[in-house]
């Protein structure tokens, strides 16, 4: 699978959701692991880069934490 | 004495929890650093961590999803289908993920495919010249 630059490491994103399954019998298969570790890495450049727009839209020169959380809600809304 | 078992316990759990929350942390800082580079706008470190941080909480309400979703279907094993419920709210992500998933399945079946032809063809003595090109994929 080609990936383009980083990304979530399947080993990880195992252990994140083992970390908080209910029954201990819930396994994951490859494919679903990977395709989470996919959605996670979109949820984390939505994030980035909306916050990048705020920033522009506010003629900000660096991305602080205040635009954000101006995009926060609409991001887990999203979600 | 118990009570110090416990308390170590506790404290295994919670340094594994730092430990997984550091390395979200790492790749969410790579990820930022692409997204910075590629649009000239650099991130504060308190920003990286912010977004770390609502990441690490994101993952708790997809994995407690994913276990129900499976659950709802009598399966104890999390799939793909599962993993698309997930990004439901959004017509573009849920888009953008079945394309991921498709690509995926096609991968993974030219994979298996290039897997089988190569023991294939190092068992080429036992098969007649004809069937040598011929490759079977199993669904």
């Amino acid at each position: 699978m080609e990936e383009s630059g980083a990304g979530f490491r399947k080993e990880l994103v195992s252990k994140l959701l083992h970390l908080h399954f209910k029954d201990d019998k819930t396994k994951v298969s490859g494919d679903a692991l990977q395709l989470t570790a996919e959605l996670l890495k979109v949820f984390v450049v939505e994030a980035a880069v909306r916050s990048v727009r705020q920033a522009q839209a506010e003629d900000l020169t660096r991305v602080d934490v205040d635009q954000l959380e101006k995009v926060l809600p609409q991001l887990l809304l999203d979600f | 004495m118990m009570e110090e078992e416990e308390g170590a316990e506790e404290q295994q759990r919670f340094s594994y929890r730092q430990r997984l929350k550091a390395a979200v942390h790492y790749t969410v800082g790579c990820l930022c650093e692409e997204v910075a580079s590629d649009k000239d706008m650099p991130f504060s470190k308190q920003t990286i961590a912010a977004i770390s941080e609502v990441t690490f909480r994101q993952c708790e309400n997809f994995a407690k999803d994913l276990e129900m979703f499976a659950r709802h279907a009598k399966r104890s094993t999390i799939n793909t289908e599962d993993v698309k419920l997930l990004a439901r709210r959004s017509n573009s992500l849920l888009k953008y993920i079945t394309e991921v998933n498709e690509n995926l399945a096609q991968f993974n079946l030219e994979r298996k495919a290039k897997k089988k032809k190569k023991s294939e063809d190092e068992n080429k003595d036992a098969v007649e010249p004809g069937e040598a090109g011929v490759v079977e994929i199993e669904n």
